[in-house]
């Protein structure tokens, strides 16, 4: 079994969170797995990536192009990055954050329509799976961390699911934040019971 | 984790991409009361730490990015001639590809010139076992050992099953003296001690083999292709193969030699290697030194047959390697043509990825400064472009880019007030200011600041001070508050010590009180001589994970027009446009106030500002 999952965004957004909690899960379940978080500038608004590689006892860090079996994007702009990892039947989760640099704001630099991402990705046989932010439920009136949601879609909606068990993740999350009644929790199991149907 | 199953007794080092996670780790944990683990205020003191431990006879560790071991160089020859008693091990990572920005050096050529054994995992598992195995390395040949690393490896997390760690070993603290060892006074002495550190060499390779740390598989037929994987890339051998079988390649004698030492050179499994196989494969990132020693081997054993690597100009000096590169040397071994999954159409959806230079955070209170130095320029009549600003490494660099344009160049810790010496030198009529962090400016400043004092240079020179190492993960330094030292660590103040040099004209100014600090700037650059500002306030990631904030901005909606003018200035990342004014966004807005200075309609007030 192997299984690669590339991972991109903009510093802040939680998406060495997600990896790591990947990561730990993968650990816990015996699975053999090497988490390569890029940081860059993290913390300034630059781009962040990470590559998680399941199932090898050693393997290299970074996954060749057209290897990845899952993209988790998390800003829409920064997913044309992964266009050249996923492999064809791949499966994208693309969150619809819009981030957009100080240059965009003032009209110098353009920013990427979502039609021109979602083709590039399509054009490259990759299966997309649209999450939008708007739609993300509340918890006691206040926004959810979109990462964590976005973690459990990526269990209980793409073949990731078949790998690692929804009851490890969650076992990850709730160490790191106290399971029940708190929101990550809540976000996590909000994912895992979304639909998202895969568009073609 | 090898290192404390190693027994170490000091670990030193100074913080650099991507080496810095080792000495954070540490200092998370409950250490021994006897074992030391410090942040070192430079590469070349922490090595000076360590090798003074291991002249006593303990073991000790050294950390540092490649970067850091030009630093530490200097010392490190002369450690290599003196040789060691206890283990000395100095753990460094390159970065090809440069993931983290500076040079992309390959720090195995330090280990050439100073005749020291490196070793190179593959792995993160194999990481931890050759940091122990290089401590016994070292006590058995009396000489430092490097373990270097590549960025994608000493960034990587997976799960290694780790022996409990060990106290450090009990060892008297050893005074040996012995003045043809430890000293280089004398051309006899040193002529003796080049001999030793050749000796010791050789003997790191005869122990070496006896460990098998280099990995020969020879294909049960003769004729095949022999690859040579070096350290890291050897982690992709397999998933090359698998591209290259994709390809059309059949590999059925391939032989492989798994380089873990590039030196000493690997000798006499190269020699078995080239004995066995028809044409050679090198896999080495960066410099060809393992593939120049195969040249000389080649021409030694009367090898005829194709090597294939960088000298004949199938793969670059530059660049990080991956399982293509595997699959495109195995392909060009057997004149087949690789299927195309890396073409350059690939990139075409990347390059329609907006831009997104690094800039300064919502708050940081650099930002505060560019703005002071580029108004004060302005102020005395002058362009940005007619005024040399000089720049150094970590935050303050970010100066560089857009909105402020401030700063023009960087080259190596410390080095913004020599350069700006060299501007001043050199006849430029307009004043020249240097800028620097408050580590930078501990690290390797202070020597270039005495020099300006001493020469009596007219420069002026700005001190960023936020009390952190903060590019490289928030690192405490001497200008720390003591409330944040580690235990048994004390507070150095900037302020204090650029007083006692003797520079007269010293300010100190906030650089969220845009007023005043360009005001102070401005004076300093109409004087003579040397003149120093120590610019101060946190980093602010620092003072928001502690729940502080300097204050809270709110906007006059009536007066607002969305003229852009804040965010125009300050490029804040906290300043969103909304649909008829612009909106803070709470969450990431620290309060600075200097958006509520830069606009001109008083759209936008703070409250709580001190």
């Amino acid at each position: 079994m192997s299984y690669n999952i590339y991972m991109v965004g903009v510093g802040g957004q939680g998406v060495l969170t997600i990896g790591d909690i990947l990561a730990e899960a993968a650990c816990r379940s015996n699975i053999p797995v090497n988490f390569y978080p890029t940081k860059g500038m993290a913390q300034r608004g630059g781009s962040v990536k990470a590559q998680i590689r399941l199932g090898h006892e050693v393997v290299g860090p970074n996954i060749p192009t057209k290897s990845a079996n899952l993209v988790i994007a998390m800003e829409v702009s920064e997913a044309l990055k992964a266009v050249r990892f996923v492999r064809s039947e791949g499966e994208v989760l693309l969150y619809g954050w819009i981030w957009q640099p100080t240059a965009v704001v003032l009209g110098k630099e353009c920013y990427p329509t979502l039609d021109q991402v979602q083709k590039h990705l399509k054009d490259v046989g990759a299966r997309v799976n649209y999450i939008n932010p708007e739609d993300l439920p509340l918890f006691k009136d206040s926004p959810i961390p979109g990462n964590i949601f976005t973690l459990g879609v990526a269990i209980g909606n793409t073949r990731l699911g078949s790998f690692l068990d929804s009851t490890v993740v969650a076992s990850v999350v709730n160490d790191r934040w106290g399971g029940e009644g708190d929101r990550n929790n809540f976000a996590l199991h909000s994912g895992l019971c979304s639909e998202h149907e895969n568009e073609h | 984790m090898g290192a404390l199953r190693a027994g170490v007794k000091v670990v030193t080092g100074y913080p650099g991409t991507p080496t810095s996670g080792l000495i954070d780790f540490l200092l998370k944990l409950e250490l021994d009361q006897n074992r030391f683990v410090e942040w070192c205020t430079n590469e070349k003191v922490a090595l000076e730490v360590a090798t003074g431990a291991a002249w006593a006879g303990q073991r000790a560790l050294c950390t540092m990015k490649m970067s850091g071991l030009n630093v530490a160089y200097d010392s490190l020859i002369s450690v290599a001639y003196s040789g060691c008693n206890g283990g000395l091990v100095i753990y460094v990572a390159d970065d090809p590809g440069t993931h983290a920005g500076m040079c992309e050096q390959d720090s195995r050529g330090f280990a050439l010139m100073a005749d020291l054994p490196i070793l190179e995992p593959y792995s993160v598992g194999e990481a931890y076992e050759l940091v122990q195995r290089a401590f016994t390395l070292s006590e058995q040949t009396a000489t430092p050992v490097f373990v270097r690393l590549v960025t994608a490896i000493a960034n990587s997390r997976a799960p290694v099953e780790v022996e409990s760690s060990k106290p450090p070993l009990e060892r008297k603290a050893l005074l040996e003296r012995d003045i043809t060892k430890y000293t280089k006074a004398g051309s006899v002495i040193c002529m003796a001690q080049h001999q030793d550190v050749i000796a010791r060499l050789e003997k790191a390779g005869r122990i070496i083999q006896k460990m098998c740390l280099n990995k020969l598989k020879l294909a049960p037929k003769t004729g095949g292709i022999g690859v040579i994987v070096v350290g890291g890339v050897a982690s992709y051998l397999e998933e090359g193969i698998e591209i290259a079988v994709r390809s059309g390649c059949s590999i059925d004698s391939l032989s492989v030699l798994r380089v873990v030492t590039s030196n000493p050179f690997p000798t006499s499994e190269v020699q078995k290697l080239l004995h066995h196989c028809a044409a050679i494969l090198v896999l080495e990132e960066l410099e060809p030194y393992i593939e120049q020693g195969i040249y000389i081997e080649a021409q030694g054993s009367g090898f005829k047959g194709k090597i294939i690597g960088k000298i004949d100009g199938t793969f670059n000096r530059f660049g990080e390697y991956n399982a293509y590169h595997v699959a495109r040397g195995i392909c060009a071994s057997l004149n087949v043509s690789i299927e195309e999954s890396d073409a350059r159409e690939s990139y075409l959806a990347e390059q329609q990825a907006v831009p997104r230079p690094i800039t300064v955070c919502a708050g940081c209170p650099h930002r505060g400064t560019y703005l002071a130095i580029n108004k004060a320029i302005k102020r005395l009549g002058m362009k940005k472009e007619e005024v040399m600003v000089t720049g150094d490494i970590g935050c303050t660099i970010l100066g560089m880019n857009p909105p402020f344009e401030t700063i023009w160049n960087e080259l190596s810790m410390g080095a913004s007030i020599g350069l700006a010496q060299g501007f001043v030198y050199s006849g430029v009529e307009t004043p020249v200011i240097a800028t620097m962090g408050d580590s930078t400016f501990f690290h390797g400043g202070i020597p270039g600041l005495i020099n300006a004092i001493h020469h009596k240079v007219s420069l002026t020179l700005i001190i960023m001070d936020n009390g952190w190492t903060s590019m490289t993960g928030m690192q405490a330094n001497p200008s720390t508050a003591d409330a944040f030292q580690q235990p048994k660590s004390q507070r150095v103040d900037i302020a204090k010590l650029v007083a006692a040099l003797g520079v007269s004209h010293l300010f100190e100014i906030d650089p969220f009180d845009l007023v005043g600090s360009t005001n102070a700037i401005q004076h300093a650059l109409d004087l003579p001589g040397v003149k120093v500002v120590v610019s101060r306030q946190e980093c602010t990631i620092q003072a928001m994970r502690r729940g502080i904030k300097a204050g809270r901005v709110s906007i006059v909606p009536e007066n607002c027009n969305l003229c852009k003018l804040c965010l125009i200035h300050t490029g804040c990342p906290a300043i969103k446009i909304g649909k008829e004014t612009i909106v803070i966004d709470e969450a990431t807005c620290y309060g600075c106030g200097l958006c509520v200075e830069v606009c001109n309609r008083q759209a936008l007030i703070i409250e709580g500002h001190s």
